[in-house]
């Protein structure tokens, strides 16, 4: 990762960003992608702002290793939750070498099926984890903010807390955030990233959360940059028993947005749920991977994806639901609905369900295309044309990400991107 | 209920699992080189560009890498797989002059007589070469063409439609094996139907792969002109051996307008089979490609039939079920390209693993921007049948057109206990009780066969399913 | 009988299919402006679609004939041209529009209207007014159309836009006999405040003869398997309260009236 470190005046190409853990084929370029740092960003660390609200000043630990500690300690835990063996296991091969099994009767994995194995039987809950955009990119984010934001709410305890990014042209701005929701405790987290200016910039967070057991993790994320900007979001969520997470993503703004968020649901009745609003217009690109594995039993996952597509612009989603061997009684749920409004428009999907255990369900369903013909005739009966429905969609993600900010100054921002798409936009909707 | 895991007991599969020897037979040396690809050649007294054709894409396989996405294949040494088997007798149009074993092996695989109940004209391959092809004479008199890939190639009127369409949908330079196809491929048909004609009864092809350690490269190419209507059988079996086998053919398919092609293929691969096919369709305007698939043995499996749409108002409709048990991966699914306005495509799979084995769905739906006014609509469904099982299902869409309407909806679960104490509550066995669950979960594509191969389908989840409850 | 020289709204012979299925048999039927006419008719009779048919659904194919409104033979424009033109037909399930704030869409429908645009400021007034007078909770306006809205939150949702629209005629589709206590009262308050504001026309779809309590109606219009069977004044709705539909199924299907 040497080219990546710590130095972020030199150009730098990431690879492997936001990959799918079960990749297809290759000349579909879904896989994973690639991103270009411009040359010459120079680390901007008082662009990023920790504001807990009045009453929740204590959460900002000094502790910097609490989260790798708590991962370290639930591993303890979990390590005897391993599987006994598995088709195509470690002990499989053995057998293969000494000539004791027919090689036909022991199935040819993939390489992701064969990493699966080992998450499943060898590797440490710390080995485990992960984040959704990978490691190279986790990595050039850390290395970018300051030391990281210790967050650490204590049992019983609930807390709020924003944290912004403001970020300016020719500086790279990325909020480093480590998140330990102690049992029982709740956390209401918002995280505003903007960037104002016509030349290139970097905002980005790197977060990594730990949900304890029983805790409620709330986690609000607002993109809403100029187009000169580079947003990267990442995240690694580990939940444990009984803890429930849910997160926001609205990604309205950046002329190229990466958002990555890979959850470990390791406790029983571990649950998350992740809501994703998108708008992409011009020329602009929105990068997405989800990748939620189900290890504990009588887990739930949803995620539910809402975009428009405009212009020239492309869109990527990758959704990983992945019901590993043991997860009994799981449930994960995948939902996109994508509305394309030009024809320039390309759009990626890929909801993809992983399931090594039968005492599960996974569905997935994607709607892509144009306003559907009941709604259609119902705002045509309301004096829409077809273009004007269409024009509804894309002003209704910007009001609608207007309407439910969670402060003020990013309403403020949705605001500042709206007038650009809709003049009045402001006077309208204020 | 009590929740059982299964213990699953080897399955009786002698039904395939028979094998002669190969006394008389001619097998060139393990491997491959330039000099294997001009032995090939020159046995089959072809056109120089053919040959050609066969080194070109012989330097290609060498240059390419294999898969890094699907089911492993370290396991298939090409150094080990003999490329040519050619059997002791040349092709035959009447079953009585076929050497009685291979005779035996298609009488047990019940050819013959699906022959003459019920079919226009068969060709069966064994090994490496054709051994038996014919056809009613009222299709003939149709114009309908029905012979070996081979035989076509050495009558000027053939070699010249075969030269144009030759691997022009399926070029070596797609991936690895279908440039191996085109360097060693032997055997395999070639269908021609006239514009305007339609034939009542299917076109049928059996492939028996007999040879231990060796690979089998048939080349079906198929024209159905403007206007015609032709349904099209491809059967495929192999008995087990404990070293890997390879098949690695390919089927091109051509469309025209207004025509309509049913394309049906139960592949029955013993389970030492690396089946690495490749078929493709190119459908022109209101042209329509359904294709029926089923897809049972193999130790590996890599398919997934493509429809190019390239006509507006273009149909093409996969229905499909895989069914991977013990030592099994096996990923199969569908490719679509809507390329040309209004075009639909409906793509419908069922997915059953059992055993520890392990079956992946695999798709993808891609819209060009000349795609407006298209639907497609993709619906997969997966059963597991025990926890030791596998079964994942990644389906890509790459939509780059507008007013296009793309739906896609999958499940996956296991058999409900509530389901299966309904049907004991009735009198029925477990074991009976699972197995008309699953039969009917495959039902959407049994009932796309003729009934024969319904049978046999139903026959050979049977055959799985049996020893399923411990 | 009131006839007038120019009907507000006029349907001369209007025959309309989906997928070639006859719906609908050469309907006349006219609606004078400031008027209050009613049709009605067993389930299935092919009320709604005469709604929708009116109204430009494009599901319907219009084989036949003729619907002419405000002066102008409107058989041909897309749906909304005929809401522009002042004609509003307020649906028995609104559809679901997740994504789209109610507020962002009644600001569209009404953008470009002359004399109903309004500026942001002028228009969350008028809303909330509007909002207000049906006791509608104004959280609503910020959630998106329909998702989550219970029957009688749609019905308001409906009634909303009849009063911010202001059409001409009105055709309020009330067929839905699972209607509970709340939301006729809600159609009700509706419609009297769409009276009293406005000198519009109103049709309302029903079998269901409560609403048309309180209600001056002019005309009551009877439908059995597509075709207007009688048409009557409001002396007719208590009559069909007692006697149901059966006799003019019965004399649709051939069989003499006994009453």
């Amino acid at each position: 990762m040497d080219r990546t470190s710590g130095n972020a005046s030199g150009a730098v190409a990431l690879t492997g960003v936001n990959a799918m853990p079960a990749p297809t084929w290759s000349w579909l370029k879904m896989n994973d992608t690639a991103v270009e740092i411009p040359a010459g960003l120079t680390p901007a660390p008082a662009a990023v702002s920790v504001e807990p609200a009045p009453g929740s000043a204590d959460v900002v630990s000094a502790n910097a290793d609490a989260f790798d500690d708590a991962l370290v300690a639930a591993g303890k835990r979990f390590a005897s939750r391993a599987r006994a063996s598995a088709p195509g296991d470690a002990r499989d091969h053995v057998a293969l070498a000494a000539g004791e099994v027919d090689p036909m009767d022991v199935p040819a994995l993939s390489r992701y099926q064969q990493g699966a194995v080992r998450v499943e039987e060898e590797l440490s809950v710390e080995e485990a984890f992960e984040t959704g955009m990978g490691a190279e990119a986790y990595g050039y984010l850390r290395s970018i903010g300051e030391r990281p934001c210790v967050l650490e709410v204590p049992s019983g305890a609930s807390a709020q807390v924003r944290v912004r990014v403001s970020g300016t042209p020719g500086t790279a701005s990325v909020a480093s955030v480590d998140v330990i929701a102690r049992r029982d405790s709740s956390l209401e987290l918002t995280v505003a990233l903007n960037g104002t200016g016509s030349e290139p910039g970097l905002i980005g967070a790197a977060m990594r959360v730990f949900a304890a057991a029983g805790s409620r993790v709330s986690i609000t994320t607002v993109q809403t940059a100029d187009d000169a900007f580079i947003s990267l979001d990442d995240a690694g969520i580990f939940v444990d028993e009984g803890a429930h997470v849910e997160v926001s993503h609205t990604v309205l703004g950046a002329g190229r947005s990466y958002t990555g968020l890979a959850a470990d649901l390791r406790g029983d009745a571990a649950r998350i749920d992740v809501d994703t609003s998108y708008l992409g217009a011009r020329e602009q690109v929105r990068d997405f991977n989800y990748q939620i594995r189900h290890l504990g039993r009588r887990t739930t996952s949803s995620m539910d994806a809402n975009g428009v597509l405009a212009g020239a612009s492309k869109k990527v989603l990758r959704g990983t639901i992945d019901l590993m061997h043991g997860c009994t009684g799981s449930e994960g749920a995948e939902r996109e609905t994508v509305l394309l409004a030009d024809e320039r428009v390309d759009n990626k999907t890929v909801p993809v369900i992983l399931c090594d255990e039968d005492d599960v369900a996974g569905n997935h369903g994607a709607t892509i295309g144009h306003v559907r013909p009941e709604q259609l005739f119902y705002l045509g009966c309301r004096g829409l044309s077809p273009e004007a429905a269409e024009a509804l969609f894309i002003s209704a993600k910007l009001e609608d990400a207007a309407l439910n900010a969670p402060d003020d100054e990013v309403r403020a921002n949705v605001i500042r991107l709206g007038e650009t798409v809709i003049p009045g936009f402001g006077e309208e909707i204020a | 209920m009590a929740k059982k895991r299964s213990e699953v007991a080897d399955i009786d599969r002698s039904l395939y699992d028979f094998t002669y020897g190969e006394e008389g037979f001619e097998r060139l040396d393990a491997g491959l080189t330039p000099d294997i690809v001009r032995e090939i050649s020159e046995r089959k007294e072809e056109p120089a560009w053919m040959l050609d054709f066969r080194l070109k894409s012989l330097e290609i396989y060498l240059k390419k890498s294999g898969p890094t996405w699907g089911p492993d294949i370290s396991g298939l040494d090409m150094d080990n797989i003999v490329t040519y088997v050619k059997p002791n007798t040349d092709q035959r149009s009447d079953w009585e002059s076929v050497p009685d074993d291979i005779k035996d092996t298609f009488e047990r695989l019940g050819i013959p007589e699906a022959e003459r109940s019920y079919l226009a004209g068969v060709g069966a391959q064994y090994d490496s070469e054709l051994v038996y092809h014919n056809m009613q004479d009222t299709a003939a008199k149709m114009g309908i063409v029905y012979s070996g890939i081979e035989e076509a190639l050495h009558e000027p009127k053939w070699e010249a439609l075969i030269r144009e369409r030759f691997m022009t949908l399926i070029p070596p330079t797609d991936h690895k094996f279908a440039a191996l196809h085109g360097a060693v491929w032997s055997g395999g048909s070639f269908v021609y139907v006239p514009a305007g004609t339609k034939l009542d009864f299917p076109l049928q092809s059996y492939f028996r792969l007999n040879a231990k350690g060796a690979g089998q490269f048939e080349h079906t190419l198929i024209i159905v002109e403007d206007d015609a209507d032709l349904h099209f059988i491809e059967g495929c079996s192999a008995p087990k051996y404990n070293v890997a086998n390879l098949h690695a053919g390919a089927v091109e398919l051509f469309v025209g307008r207004r025509a309509h092609l049913r394309y049906s293929t139960i592949e029955n691969w013993s389970k030492n089979m690396y089946n690495l096919n490749t078929k493709r369709a190119r459908v022109e305007e209101a042209g329509e490609i359904e294709w029926i698939s089923g897809s049972f043995g193999s130790h590996v499996g890599y398919l997934y039939p493509m429809s190019i749409l390239a006509g507006r108002r273009a149909k093409s409709s996969f229905t499909g079920i895989t069914f991977a048990g013990a030592g099994q991966n096996l990923d199969t699914g569908c490719k679509v390209v809507l390329a040309a306005p209004e075009t639909t495509a409906t793509v419908e799979t069922k997915g059953i693993s059992k055993g520890g084995g392990i079956q992946t769905f695999r798709s993808s739906i891609v819209a060009t921007p000349e795609a407006t006014g298209s639907a497609a609509t993709v619906s997969c469904s997966s059963l597991m049948l025990d926890a030791d099982s596998r079964s994942d299902t990644i389906p890509a869409m790459d939509i780059r057109a507008k007013n296009v309407d793309i739906g896609h909806e999958a499940t996956i679960g296991r058999i409900g206990d509530d389901k299966i104490f309904y049907l004991m509550s009735r009198g029925i066995s477990e074991e009976e009780a699972r197995t008309m669950i699953v039969n009917g979960f495959a039902s959407p594509v049994s009932k796309e066969l003729p009934l024969e191969y319904a049978v046999e389908m139903n026959n050979l989840i049977k055959l799985e399913m049996e020893g399923a409850v411990g | 009988m009131t006839v007038q020289a120019t009907p507000l709204l006029s349907l001369a012979g209007v025959t309309a299919s989906v997928d070639e299925k006859a719906i609908l048999h050469g309907i006349d039927l006219e609606v004078a402006a400031g008027e209050t006419h009613v049709l009605m008719g067993p389930n299935g009779a092919g009320k709604s679609t005469m709604g929708h048919v009116i109204m430009g659904d494009p599901v319907y194919t219009l084989d036949a004939g003729a619907i002419t409104f405000d002066g102008e033979d409107i058989s041909e424009l897309s749906c909304d041209k005929r809401s522009r033109a002042g004609l509003f037909l307020s649906f028995q399930a609104p559809v679901e529009i997740s994504g789209v704030p109610l507020s962002s869409f009644l600001r569209a429908s009404i953008a470009g209207r002359p004399g109903l645009e309004m500026k942001g400021r002028e228009f969350r007034r008028r809303v909330k007014e509007l909002a207000a007078e049906l006791d509608m909770d104004v959280s609503y306006l910020n959630r998106e159309l329909g998702v989550g809205f219970s029957g009688g939150e749609k019905k308001k949702v409906e009634m909303l836009q009849l009063l911010l629209l202001q059409p001409k005629l009105a055709i309020l589709d009330e067929t839905d006999s699972g209607l509970d206590v709340d939301a006729l009262s809600v159609v009700s308050r509706g419609m009297d405040a769409y009276r009293r504001t406005t000198d519009g026309s109103l049709l309302i779809i029903t079998h269901n003869t409560r609403i048309l309590e309180h209600l001056h109606v002019d005309r009551v219009h009877v439908m059995v398997g597509g075709r207007i069977v009688r048409e009557g004044d409001a002396e007719l709705i208590p009559w069909i309260d007692e006697h149901g539909f059966e006799s003019f199924e019965r004399e649709a299907a051939g069989v003499p009236m006994e009453a």
